[in-house]
């Protein structure tokens, strides 16, 4: 059975991004949707944004190996 | 010159043995391109790896380089090493389809970097290859050019999305081919077809004129067959663009100096959680059996925790998906009926994922690269895992244009390689093994950012001790 979650994330899409569900299987997509939410509902509290500036490229250069 | 090599003979080369042999002049460029030519059309009717052969093309730039051998120029580092493209990569002026009936006659007005510098390098390019739709999906079906087949049994998925480029280096078509990697794209097909696939740090390689598909995690980089392979072809490619002012301004090192060819005193560690975590027995076994031949030839393995995985987990298929929807939106608004339905319906489930939680993706993807790298790779030199969780799949059973049932079964093929995207660590899958029913399993090494060497070198050395990589399926 599909979730109810599904109709309205159509509607949403639709009026936002101006794009319709294009074939039944995107509506199965949306459906698999619930457990990325679950995940991410997981997450809530265990972290928090940094006050300081910080960028990924930045991390990518901090990180390198040590020099041997 | 030394002795000539026998043509039945050519095929069978890696990139760095080509090269090698006719920079000694064992070999001449245009037999090297004749031998991949007439294999190509005897046998890539049952692959279907290739999209478009440029047969004369080839045989012109092969001549020029035994030209300028005969007349003792510099010869590059590639020269007379046989190559294709994955058809997502811009030549000016030639038709770059991408995989796609919406650019089946796009000619793009500029030429990508990496052909630039394959071709400054001597590599021979001999057209472009078969791949997912815009590079969408895992598997290696394609409803427009047909879907790509595994040599190793034809019935079985190639993986994506450089499906052309893992079948036709598996098969001994060409010796090396350029692939793109947002979720596992070059790791994915290298283990499904058996050869060596590297991913490298993100922003090392020029992304000038290259089909877009996700700004934050695409990739550039080499399927061929040997990690030494993969660290000459890296050396030809990497570094700073300045038509790409993403890419990294750090110094390419030699990546081949660095294969010593030895494993001794490497430190590896093993995540406990996530990598496998309801793996198929078979994969299990052959990265456990990986583990202890590196084991005995002088490395460390240390069983460790990586909490941050199931943060990073989570925000990886957040970033890519927001931003493959965001790229499609005017086509998917005007031409939705263009595009196979797995991909239309992936595409479509992007637009449902809110803002914040793409900014809270992106905000927190340098601080979980800190915190992985802490709790991985802190006192270790790579993180080991089975690049795929899953035996090789058929195409029928990942099929979603046939049966959206098929869905779960689709999107698992990436789990263990979508997490280095997101990372932005360099990645390295290697054949180490084969299952039951005789198709290849990859294991996957990564290491910290612009460490590239390091886990070539951790290949290389795996590769001295195995034969997997020499394998080759018969056809």
């Amino acid at each position: 059975m599909e979730p109810s979650l599904v109709l309205p994330m159509m509607e949403m899409i639709r009026a936002w991004s101006g794009v319709s569900v294009p074939n039944a299987a995107a509506r199965h997509g949306l459906a698999d949707h619930l457990a990325l939410i679950a995940e991410l509902e997981a997450l809530r509290g265990s972290m928090v944004f940094e006050d300081e500036p910080s960028g990924f490229e930045a991390a990518l250069r901090d990180c390198q190996e040590p020099a041997r | 010159m030394n002795a000539p090599i026998s043509s039945s003979d050519l095929t069978a080369l890696s990139m760095t043995e080509a090269a090698d042999a006719f920079a000694r002049g064992e070999v001449a460029a245009e037999a090297l391109v004749h031998a991949s030519l007439d294999r190509i059309r005897a046998l890539d009717g049952k692959v279907n790896s290739v999209i478009r052969l440029e047969g004369d093309a080839a045989l012109a730039a092969a001549r020029a380089q035994d030209q300028a051998r005969s007349a003792g120029r510099p010869l590059g580092k590639l020269a007379g090493a046989p190559m294709m493209h994955k058809d997502m990569y811009y030549r000016a002026g030639q038709v770059t389809t991408c995989g796609s009936k919406i650019r089946r006659d796009f000619r793009p007005t500029v030429t990508a970097t990496v052909l630039d510098r394959l071709d400054a390098a001597g590599a021979i390019d001999m057209g472009t290859l078969n791949m997912a739709e815009f590079a969408q999906n895992p598997t290696g079906h394609n409803r427009h050019f047909g879907d790509c087949h595994n040599p190793w049994n034809l019935a079985y998925c190639t993986g994506g999305s450089s499906s052309g480029s893992g079948a036709g280096v598996a098969a001994r078509f060409f010796t090396a081919a350029l692939g793109s990697d947002t979720g596992g794209s070059i790791r994915l097909p290298a283990t499904l077809c058996g050869v060596t696939g590297l991913k490298a740090t993100q922003t090392r390689v020029s992304r000038h004129g290259v089909m877009p598909l996700s700004f934050s995690a695409d990739n550039v980089g080499p399927l061929v067959r040997t990690a030494r392979d993969a660290a000459r072809f890296m050396a030809v490619i990497s570094g700073h663009d300045p038509k790409d002012p993403t890419s990294a301004r750090e110094a390419v090192p030699d990546y081949e100096a660095a294969l010593t060819g030895s494993l001794k005193g490497l430190k590896v560690a093993v995540c406990e959680t996530y990598f496998c975590e309801g793996a198929d027995q078979p994969v299990l076994a052959a990265f456990e059996a990986a583990l202890a031949a590196m084991q005995a030839a002088g490395a460390s393995i240390t069983r460790v925790k990586a909490p941050s995985l199931k943060a990073i987990n989570a925000y990886t298929a957040m970033v890519s998906r927001v931003e493959g929807a965001a790229i499609h939106a005017n086509w998917m608004r005007e031409y939705p009926a263009d595009y196979a339905i797995h991909l239309s319906a992936r595409l479509f489930g992007g637009y449902a994922m809110p803002g914040h939680l793409y900014v809270e993706g992106l905000a927190r993807r340098g601080p979980l690269l800190r915190q992985f790298v802490a709790e991985a790779l802190t006192g270790f030199d790579v993180v080991a895992t089975p690049t795929v969780k899953t035996q090789v799949p058929t195409l029928a059973e990942t099929d979603i244009d046939a049966d959206t049932a098929n869905w779960h079964r689709f999107m698992a093929v990436s789990a263990n390689t979508r997490p280095f995207n997101y990372l932005g660590l360099p990645t390295i899958s290697i054949p180490c093994g084969f299952d039951d029913r005789g198709l290849p399993v990859g294991l996957q090494l990564a290491a910290r950012p612009f460490a590239e060497a390091t886990v070539l070198r951790a290949a290389d050395a795996y590769q001295q001790i195995t034969d997997w990589h020499r394998r080759a399926p018969k056809l």
